[in-house]
């Protein structure tokens, strides 16, 4: 098992630079999750670390190796592609022996490892199916075995589930987390749905434009976002964000002032960007809540709990609300009770998060 | 509608012709929606009624004794007359033997070129000498039959021919290449690599632009280097194209491009350059026996049939890949 480390990872194309001096260390056994919007580096980073892209400034080590000028064979990793990259001529067995036929592995042996491999992902009658044969979850399985069976050091993912539909997405979520915690491998993986990012990893990379906004644990970034775009990516529906200015008590939104006791400490005057996630507001009011009025567009009920898409003056917002069997009583709110301490406050020009109460 | 269900016997013809009507409905309706496309069609299907299915009717003159000054329709019945002399002719079952040897060359040397051109074209990584090579080798397609012929000719010259002239540095004496019936089939055989493998590699690298560039890039990480990227990745997926053209070849096998041989063959070299369609060409137009030419066009017409539905069959059966 091996770490990854990028120091000032930079990559251009001519005069183009797309990834502008990434720093970011992978700790052994870790599963690191890179997201973020198409465009923004992350498949560029990844591939960079697989060695399909050359690295152009910066250095990557793997296992405490630099390994900006080995070829990819022997960086000792293993990659599952968007779309699978499973050779339509050959069998699942075939497919999965490619790579270590390649390395010279006797015969035997490839032999045993398919099958010791095909059974962990419920592969085995399928062995000598081909990829035309099989369902989009069978064949992302017969990527991800093709990885297992070398071994490596370290996986990388390219957004292996982006072309499965959503439930099977759900499953093979948990069979790549449940296979990560009995393997053990360090992983990084590329995706850009934020569910993903949330559900499978150690640690979050969110990356935008080229560079990394934020790296932390899911939690960790879900609550403490370090700046506004970290913030509208992450969580579903992501954080609404209103303009207001901070006054001596709270922030002032529109007409509506919500109170941020022991928060502000002489700021008052400052413009902010006041975070509130859809699911922090309550439609009764609790301690140190503050009411925010707002104009009920629609709701969208979802099951156990149901959308709110209002406006508060001009902002437009989400909020959650539970149905509890119905969404009746929900139609004519025109208030929700925003709980002072679930409250984010981001610079209004920077966009970077506030700790205005130390 | 009250007929439809006036009776349990009557229902099933008005049934029947509502069925009908409301085909002839939509077909009506197709028709008037996308009649541009079958205004473009028009001219092939003209094409093909005019040049290739017209013409059939006057096939029947293979089995007749064929005159012109009668006519097709009233020429007499002979049944396999001309087929019996045919195939008790020497020189056309020469020409028979010929066609075969010449085809199976052309199928052995002339089929893999153009995909070995392809893959070497598809390992070149410099874009300028790429295009500049690629045109090179499409040229002489685009150079009519009757230069290159002449290019030949000149080039295999015992007097001038740089082909003897570089003999002649290593001190032998000039070769009568084009009057000596061995060296026919490697002349004619290498010609039409020359002319045709640049532009018959076309195919082979669409289908080679189509392949799926993370097999690739799977197969760098897996540790596959370009020889190997090339044997188990490229071939294997173009095969379906190789196995289609391999197809449409041997359905062309009888058709050995025989304006080539009539400009590069002559009655010296008859014994190994002679074909069914310049043996059907010196009969039928020089000689006037235009029945015992047609059946020599359909026997070679059948041959070419046969041939082509048994590969089509094999190759499906084989490599789930055919032409229909």
């Amino acid at each position: 098992m091996a770490g990854v480390e990028l120091e000032g990872i930079v990559k251009a194309y001519g005069a183009l630079q797309v990834v502008h001096g990434i720093d970011l260390n992978v700790a052994e056994k870790e599963f690191v999750v890179l997201v973020g919007p198409s465009g923004c580096g992350k498949s560029t980073t990844l591939r960079m670390i697989a060695g399909l892209e050359e690295i152009t400034d910066g250095t990557l080590t793997i296992d405490g190796r630099m390994m900006n000028r080995v070829a990819p064979k022997d960086r000792d990793v293993a990659m599952v592609f968007q779309n699978y990259a499973l050779y339509p001529h050959l069998n699942v067995a075939d497919n999965m022996a490619f790579g270590l036929r390649i390395r010279k592995m006797p015969k035997d042996q490839i032999k045993s490892t398919i099958a010791d491999v095909a059974e962990i992902l419920g592969l085995t009658e399928y062995l000598e199916r081909r990829p035309a044969d099989l369902s989009g979850g069978q064949r992302q399985r017969v990527a991800m075995g093709r990885a297992i069976v070398r071994h490596p050091k370290v996986f990388l993912f390219d957004e292996p589930l982006s072309n499965l539909d959503a439930k099977l997405r759900t499953q093979m979520r948990a069979e790549i987390k449940r296979l990560h915690n009995r393997l053990g491998v360090t992983s990084v993986y590329v995706t850009h749905d934020q569910v993903e990012a949330m559900t499978l990893a150690d640690r979050i990379v969110v990356m935008n434009d080229g560079a990394i906004e934020q790296v932390g644990t899911p939690m960790e970034l879900f609550n403490n976002p370090a700046n506004t775009f970290v913030a509208g990516f992450l969580g579903s529906p992501p954080m609404n964000q209103m303009r207001g200015t901070l006054t001596d008590t709270g922030a002032v939104i529109g007409d509506a002032e919500i109170a941020l006791p022991g928060q502000i400490n002489g700021h008052a005057g400052r413009d902010v960007i006041v975070g509130i996630r859809p699911e922090h507001v309550t439609l009764l009011p609790s301690e140190q809540s503050s009411a925010l009025p707002i104009a009920l567009d629609l709701v969208e009920p979802l099951g156990s709990e149901a959308l709110l898409h209002a406006r508060h003056g001009d902002t437009a917002m989400v909020f959650k609300a539970e149905t509890h069997g119905s969404i009746d009583h929900l139609s004519g709110v025109d208030t929700v009770h925003v709980p002072a301490g679930l409250v984010k406050l981001f610079d209004a020009e920077t966009g970077r998060a506030l700790s205005l109460g130390a | 509608m009250a007929d439809q269900t006036s009776s349990s016997g009557a229902i099933a013809k008005p049934k029947s012709t509502a069925t009908d009507n409301s085909r002839w409905a939509q077909t009506v309706d197709h028709f008037k929606r996308e009649w541009q496309l079958y205004v473009m069609l028009a001219p092939t299907i003209i094409w093909f009624i005019v040049f290739l299915y017209k013409p059939m009717y006057g096939l029947q003159i293979a089995f007749k004794d064929y005159s012109i000054f009668r006519g097709v329709a009233a020429s007499p019945w002979v049944g396999f007359e001309h087929f019996e002399t045919l195939f008790s002719n020497d020189q056309f079952i020469r020409a028979v033997m010929n066609t075969i040897k010449i085809s199976a060359l052309n199928l052995l040397f002339g089929f893999p070129a153009p995909i070995i051109l392809a893959l070497m074209f598809n390992e070149i990584l410099h874009a300028t000498y790429k295009k500049t090579a690629q045109t090179i080798v499409y040229l002489p397609h685009f150079i009519s039959s009757v230069i290159i012929s002449g290019i030949v000719i000149t080039a295999f010259s015992p007097t001038a021919g740089i082909v003897n002239t570089v003999i002649g540095w290593f001190g032998f004496d000039p070769v009568y290449f084009l009057t000596q019936p061995e060296w026919f089939r490697p002349i004619f055989v290498g010609t039409g690599i020359w002319q045709e493998a640049g532009f018959g590699s076309i195919v082979f690298l669409a289908a080679i632009a189509g392949v799926n560039p993370s097999l690739y890039e799977s197969a760098v990480v897996d540790g596959a280097n370009r020889w190997q990227m090339m044997w188990k990745i490229t071939i294997p997926s173009i095969l379906p194209t190789i196995l289609i053209m391999l197809i449409i070849r041997i359905g062309n096998i009888m058709e050995v491009s025989w304006e080539l041989v009539i400009l590069l063959y002559q009655p010296a070299t008859y014994e190994t350059a002679d074909v069914v369609n310049t043996w059907v060409y010196r009969q039928g137009l020089q000689s006037g026996q235009y029945d015992l030419a047609a059946a020599a066009g359909l026997f070679n017409a059948v041959v070419a049939f046969v041939l082509v539905m048994t590969a089509n069959s094999l190759s499906r059966r084989f490599s789930r890949t055919s032409l229909w």
